[in-house]
């Protein structure tokens, strides 16, 4: 695995570089397959291989929190799902996370809420995979924002299938390899028919 | 070994001063340097030379030979000249300074067409001291270099004469903003910011632009120094530019300003970010700043300054630290009172009201601004300095069904 530019934290008058939060639809993170650590120290930031060839540390994302549980004994936790117009995020807040998880405690369902978080691929018991969202901050939001961020996930994603073809960036390179099968005009049409669901 | 060649040369030199010296002379001290005294050929010319220099009270002539190795100093164009080299320049003394030093008699900037130079005259050197606006011939001053920055060394072996006599024209050749290194610049931009004083013997410091960038600026407090006007264009001569941290600044103190009546364009500084915003940073919200004139520094939640210690009476002001994030890449942003006011509807009065009467006080104010602006999208316009957007506006992002026609377009059209 080698270090590019990019992921190296810029330390130098502290000016330390904050990973982006992409922007992936539902459908495509549920899709997700392949995770990797960057460098060997323990604190290097752990990405998610999006099927549209591009790495991602952390996502953020709006859309309907339908349902949350808290769970756990000693150690509380809440989970929730949050829908958007291709499916569900299954998000997590923890002790660890406690402001995180006060945020999660007080939002009633239904309600639109925006999401920053950190998605990581669990495998469970029969083989399958899921992706989890846990979460690093959780705001009621409006309908227009939720509008707003499927226009903008949708270009996001139309740009990463665009690139896709031709694109050499380590990420699309590796995303072939883990993702042979991949059909770009499943995802084209998964934007269309979130865009579609927008009502004028 | 022939010493005839080399007493030619000192000769010639001592004769262009007007100082007849008779080469059999020169000749008969070289031989006995070099023959009874192992002194290397080059070393000797340069003693000789110096000492003639002595005898017949010509200032220094600068080696003959020594470690470069050529006939004297060479005559340059300030802007030539190279950091190591001996050089005789001719120029036009910009402006002086006094110096904290007593080991400086004086130092300033000294300028021709080509170009300015920082210079330094030694307490050492006896040099005549300059005035402003005068020309001067300089001879055998040192061209030296610290971090980065040349600046002419002014020594006992320099001579400066006064060449005011012969009148010529200079006019500063400005350069844009992009193209300033360390050193001596001159441009022409206008004032796009003021910031507040971070040290009480600061006068002003902001940002100047231009079309090709902007660049910081301070003015320390000196007599008859005058703060800039904001919004105004200047031409600014002969500044000193600094570089700290790879980042460069302009030093007004040594420049000539003059407010130019034509405005000046500046569009490279101003950016504009569209994004989420997806985290609000502690010590956003309602925040207490230090009330000494010129410090506004922020203050902890006892009412410490860094600097001025405890003050009660300190005054409320609102700011927001965050990330903006377009997807692509995460922005620090920094909004100021009149942009956080209008991204959360929350007045300086009214977070006031709250952080006054309310259980959780200030973090009351921080927790309701957070509810209002994270997580949505915003526009955000200013300056970007030091990776970090200082934004004098905000506007909310609002939903645009072209925009929403097009990407249906963009989506379907290729399925």
């Amino acid at each position: 695995m080698s270090m590019n530019a990019r992921d190296m934290p810029d330390r130098r008058d502290g000016a330390f570089k904050r990973e982006p939060a992409l922007r992936v639809f539902a459908a495509e993170l549920r899709e997700c397959r392949y995770q990797f650590r960057e460098g060997e120290d323990e604190k290097s930031p752990t990405f998610v291989l999006l099927p549209t060839g591009e790495r991602s540390n952390r996502i953020f994302l709006v859309g309907t929190l339908t349902e949350k549980q808290r769970q756990g004994e000693q150690n509380i936790f809440y989970r929730g799902r949050v829908v958007d117009p291709t499916g569900t995020f299954f998000i997590m807040a923890g002790s660890y996370q406690p402001e995180a998880m006060q945020q999660l405690a007080k939002v009633e369902t239904p309600a639109f809420v925006a999401v920053i978080g950190k998605p990581s691929l669990y495998q469970k018991p029969d083989g399958g995979f899921t992706v989890t969202v846990r979460v690093e901050s959780i705001t009621v939001v409006d309908k227009e924002t939720r509008e707003i961020w499927t226009l903008d996930t949708a270009a996001r994603t139309l740009g990463r299938l665009d690139a896709l073809p031709t694109g050499s960036s380590p990420d699309i390179v590796k995303a072939k390899e883990q993702y042979p099968t991949v059909d770009s005009a499943v995802y084209r049409k998964m934007a269309y028919d979130a865009l579609a669901q927008i009502k004028m | 070994m022939d010493y005839s060649e080399t007493a030619e040369r000192i000769s010639r030199k001592f004769s262009q001063k007007g100082s007849e010296v008779d080469p059999k002379k020169i000749e008969t001290r070289l031989r006995r340097l070099v023959e009874e005294f192992g002194v290397q050929p080059s070393e000797a010319e340069r003693s000789v030379t110096n000492e003639l220099a002595k005898e017949f009270n010509v200032p220094a002539l600068g080696s003959g030979g020594g470690a470069k190795g050529t006939g004297g100093t060479e005559e340059k164009k300030i802007g030539d000249a190279v950091p190591g080299e001996w050089v005789t320049i001719e120029g036009k003394v910009v402006s002086v300074s006094t110096s904290a030093s007593p080991s400086i008699a004086q130092s300033g900037v000294i300028a021709d067409e080509s170009g300015a130079i920082r210079f330094v005259a030694w307490a050492k050197s006896n040099a005549p001291p300059m005035a402003v606006d005068s020309w001067y011939r300089i001879e055998s001053a040192v061209v030296d270099e610290y971090k980065g920055v040349s600046s002419l060394k002014i020594h006992s072996g320099t001579s400066v004469k006064d060449i005011s006599a012969e009148e010529r024209p200079l006019i500063p050749q400005t350069a844009p903003i992009k193209d300033l290194h360390p050193g001596i610049g001159s441009i022409r931009a206008k004032v796009v910011q003021e910031w507040d004083a971070s040290h009480e013997r600061m006068l002003q410091s902001g940002l100047l632009g231009d079309e090709t960038g902007t660049i910081k600026f301070v003015i320390w407090k000196e007599p008859g120094k005058e703060r800039l006007e904001i919004g105004a264009a200047y031409a600014i001569y002969y500044a000193q530019v600094d570089e700290f941290n790879g980042r460069l600044s302009l030093n007004l103190n040594t420049a000539i300003i003059m407010q130019e009546e034509t405005d000046i364009p500046v569009s490279g500084g101003e950016t504009s970010v569209r994004g989420a915003i997806v985290h609000i940073a502690p010590g956003s919200g309602i925040i207490k700043r230090c009330p000494v004139e010129g410090c506004n520094r922020a203050l902890s939640r006892q009412n410490y300054c860094p600097v001025h210690e405890i003050q009660p009476n300190f005054h409320y002001d609102l700011r927001i630290k965050g990330w903006l994030d377009d997807g692509e890449k995460t922005h620090n942003i920094l909004l100021q009172r009149e942009a956080v006011e209008s991204l959360t509807g929350i007045s300086l009065e009214a977070a006031k009201e709250i952080a006054e009467n309310n259980p959780l006080g200030m973090d009351e104010v921080f927790l309701r601004m957070r509810d209002a602006v994270l997580g949505r999208y915003f526009i955000c316009k200013g300056r970007e300095i030091d990776n970090r957007l200082l934004a004098t506006a905000c506007e909310r992002v609002r939903f645009e069904s072209g925009e929403h026609a097009t990407l249906l377009n963009r989506a379907g059209g290729a399925a």
